[in-house]
């Protein structure tokens, strides 16, 4: 039992490990973009399962400093929910 | 000649042998005006997220096809006069791929669940 509590103690400091109050932690920020990986889910007005993913609970768009999506794919984003708005998918 | 992607929502309320006609009515009108049907795909009837015309539900059909400007406008024209026809879209494609169908996975997996 101690041994595992341990363990637990030493994963909760590594991920706010600092050395001064104005360095950056690398875990949460600078994550790249979830859409221009290899094989990565084509963006489109049908595939409604991935855009469900960039909406908030309200039928509104996330911002890309949320989700952390390349400039140029979420202007793709954005047009392909709006169609799917207009059919009444989303 | 270029790639068009072209949905229909109709009413939830017409019987089979109506949809049946309606889905022939768009394929000649495409075929005629010197254009071709690639393929056609069912969806079904699905949930509206929000009324449409006060319609809850509405059965898609959709087009998947290649064409000019005059197939355009035949469409666009037919589909405005159409009362059962609540709402359609056209998208233009540089490629079609006929390949994957989102719905009838969605489906599936709903049975499943």
């Amino acid at each position: 039992m101690k041994r595992k509590r341990k363990n637990f103690k030493k994963r909760k400091t590594n991920s706010l490990n600092k050395l001064s109050l104005f360095q950056k932690s690398d875990s949460k920020f600078n994550r790249p973009c979830p859409l221009s990986i290899k094989n990565a889910p084509i963006i489109d007005y049908k595939n409604i399962s991935l855009l469900k993913k960039y909406i908030s609970e309200n039928n509104k768009i996330l911002s890309s400093k949320i989700t952390s999506v390349s400039s140029g794919k979420q202007k793709k984003l954005t047009k392909e929910i709006k169609k799917a708005k207009i059919l009444g998918l989303i | 000649m270029s790639f068009y992607e072209n949905t229909l929502i109709t009413k939830q309320d017409l019987p089979k042998s109506e949809l049946d006609k309606i889905k022939e009515k768009y394929n000649k009108l495409i075929n005629n005006s010197s254009g071709k049907v690639i393929k056609i795909e069912e969806w079904g009837l699905l949930n509206l997220a929000r009324k449409i015309k006060k319609y809850k539900k509405g059965f898609y059909i959709h087009y998947k096809f290649e064409g000019n400007e005059k197939t355009l406008n035949e469409i666009n024209k037919k589909i405005k006069i159409d009362g059962s026809v609540i709402r359609y879209l056209i998208v233009k494609y540089k490629n079609l791929d006929t390949k994957k169908e989102y719905f009838q996975k969605g489906k599936l997996d709903e049975k499943k669940a």
